[in-house]
């Protein structure tokens, strides 16, 4: 039963499914950081998290907070520190929703 | 046998070794009752494998039908004039005389690989050579039964569906070994086996007026097949089709098949409509009847039924069994009624049955539920006692219900043994825990889980980023609320 649900909660959204997979465009900030010219949003999050975890940027003090390092900043709004909760918005800024 | 060639060889002695009767055995239905043990009316809460029970039922008759392993394949090419030549340099090589079982093994290989017609020439070619030695009976036929129903459905559009079926029937017929009920059920389960139900049932009509009526095996077997593929509606026709045509009754296994199928579509009426329908025609329900029907209220959320259906049963002198049980725990446990579930599991130990993982996890479910999370833990802990592991259905249970519980420290304890485990996620307990780290500002720690969650192929990456984004974002909102209240 519980797959239905969770598929059901998949096929219900197509469009905040598609929003989060689907290949797109980025700015040449981001293209710098990522390596590529087109990602998702979620390839995004998890390669900025990776990055994250690979340069040891979680402030020792409080796990919570990213230190930025010089790249990290270049695309995160410039910002010294950023707190991991809103991590996700932060990289959602990079994904305008497409003009209808 | 030193002239014989090595594949020839191979296969003589695989045939001697293993001396597999050649008619397909007839389909050893197990009585439900006595294949309960294993079948799922033990649905664990939320256990992504709840397997229907009558799939343990399903009988094993096509797997006699194909080849003993055999090392190397005696034909290599579809072409008939090849076969023809390896089968004559066999014969003329062999020292043993051959019997049915090595021309039967030599037809099935050929058939493996060549079209029907050319099977039906092969035939003809190893009867004229060999007459005396080599008489087709059943089993032979039944090889080329098995082939001629074989082939898919849209390549037997051009020519048309079922004619290869009746020649293969007719040459039958023609040499004496008229079809029989093992012939019928072959066809059916072959053609069921390439989509081509019509024709199934057609067959069975067909064969079960010209030469030998469907048994109860096959029967079922095609309810059973509709119900999966079909509307309710059609398996009815069927249904009625045969008794009608066939004045075949539907049986107590095919009752069972019918309400399994509505239960598990949630038609609460209709499964009261054919429970009544059963007692009219006179069947008494069994073990396995009556946890059919137990499942089905517990998946119609009504699991409070399940002890009318008990009193029942002992009404009815029918012996609960451990699946019983552990569908009335479950079932108890689901709508809340946790203290008689408990009951039932003093209940259960008393007639000798074992509590296993499923009884105790159903029970932990039901307690996680009422908020009593650290009952539950102690329960874990007896279970244990009794010698009984946990799974990571259990932890999955334990974890939710610790975390909605707010005892964010056990749940952290439990989640680090389920790591350690290499125990997948369930979503619902992923969720949960995420939520309650980052109600208690512990977002690294959420972040971690979400690593784990997709380093253990819990959760497909999309299920678990969208469960930590929009905990996120909710986390951000209390936070910011809190600092301005």
């Amino acid at each position: 039963m519980l797959p239905q649900v969770v598929k059901k909660g998949i096929t219900d959204k197509p469009k905040k499914l598609a929003n989060l997979i689907d290949l797109a465009n980025l700015p040449s900030t981001l293209i710098d950081f990522v390596g590529q010219s087109q990602i998702s949003r979620l390839g995004c999050f998890m390669h900025v998290w990776s990055y994250i975890k690979a340069n040891n940027l979680l402030d020792p003090n409080n796990k919570n907070v990213v230190n930025c390092d010089e790249k990290l900043r270049r695309i995160l709004l410039g910002k010294p520190q950023v707190e991991l909760v809103e991590l996700p918005t932060l990289i959602k800024l990079h994904f305008p929703k497409e003009p209808k | 046998m030193g002239k014989l060639t090595p594949s020839m060889r191979s296969m003589v002695v695989t045939t001697l070794q293993n001396p597999v009767p050649p008619p397909p055995k007839y389909p050893k239905y197990q009585s439900p009752s006595t294949t309960t043990t294993q079948v799922p009316n033990q649905q664990e809460p939320k256990s992504k494998n709840n397997k229907r029970p009558h799939n343990s039922k399903k009988p094993t008759r096509n797997k006699t039908l194909t080849p003993s392993p055999q090392p190397k394949p005696i034909f290599h090419t579809p072409s008939l004039s090849n076969a023809k030549k390896t089968f004559d340099q066999i014969i003329s090589t062999s020292q043993i005389p051959l019997d049915l079982r090595h021309y039967n093994s030599l037809l099935k290989s050929f058939s493996q690989i060549s079209n029907i017609h050319d099977s039906f020439s092969f035939l003809q070619y190893m009867t004229k050579k060999n007459r005396p030695n080599f008489t087709p009976d059943h089993s032979t036929y039944n090889i080329l039964l098995t082939q001629s129903c074989k082939i898919p459905p849209n390549h037997s559009q051009d020519h048309s569906d079922l004619s290869v079926i009746r020649k293969t029937l007719d040459l039958m017929v023609e040499n004496q070994v008229p079809p029989d009920h093992v012939a019928v059920d072959l066809a059916v389960r072959t053609l069921c086996s390439v989509s081509r139900e019509e024709d199934a049932i057609q067959m069975i009509k067909e064969m079960g007026v010209k030469y030998s009526e469907p048994d109860m095996f096959t029967f079922n077997f095609m309810v059973r097949h509709l119900c999966k593929t079909r509307s309710l509606n059609y398996v009815y026709e069927f249904i009625d089709e045969m008794k009608e045509e066939l004045s075949l009754q539907p049986d107590l296994v095919t009752y069972t098949i019918l309400i399994e199928n509505v239960c598990n579509g949630k038609n609460f009426r209709e499964a009261t409509r054919l429970l009544s329908v059963l007692a009219d025609a006179g069947f008494k329900p069994d073990c396995f009847l009556y946890n059919t029907i137990m499942k089905g209220y517990c998946m119609l959320d009504r699991g409070s039924e399940v002890i009318g259906v008990y009193k029942q049963m002992k009404e009815e002198e029918v012996e609960p069994d451990l699946v019983t049980y552990n569908t009335m725990i479950y079932g108890l446990s689901k709508v809340g009624r946790v203290d008689e579930a408990r009951q039932f599991l003093v209940v259960m130990t008393e007639m000798g049955h074992f509590p296993d993982t499923v009884t105790y996890t159903s029970l932990m479910n039901g307690m996680c539920r009422k908020g009593d999370a650290l009952g539950a833990m102690a329960l874990l802990s007896r279970m244990e006692e009794n010698g009984c592991s946990p799974n990571s259905c259990t932890y999955n249970t334990l974890l939710h219900g610790l975390c909605k519980s707010n005892l964010l420290e056990d749940g952290l304890q439990l989640y680090g043994v389920m790591k350690s485990a290499g125990m997948q996620l369930e979503a619902s307990s992923y969720a949960t825990f995420v939520r309650a780290l980052c109600r208690d500002d512990r977002i690294a720690e959420a972040y971690q889980v979400f690593d784990y969650a997709v380093e253990s192929k819990s959760l497909t990456d999309v299920a678990a980023y969208s469960a930590l984004e929009s905990t996120l974002k909710w986390a951000k909102k209390f936070k910011e609320q809190r600092q301005a209240g």
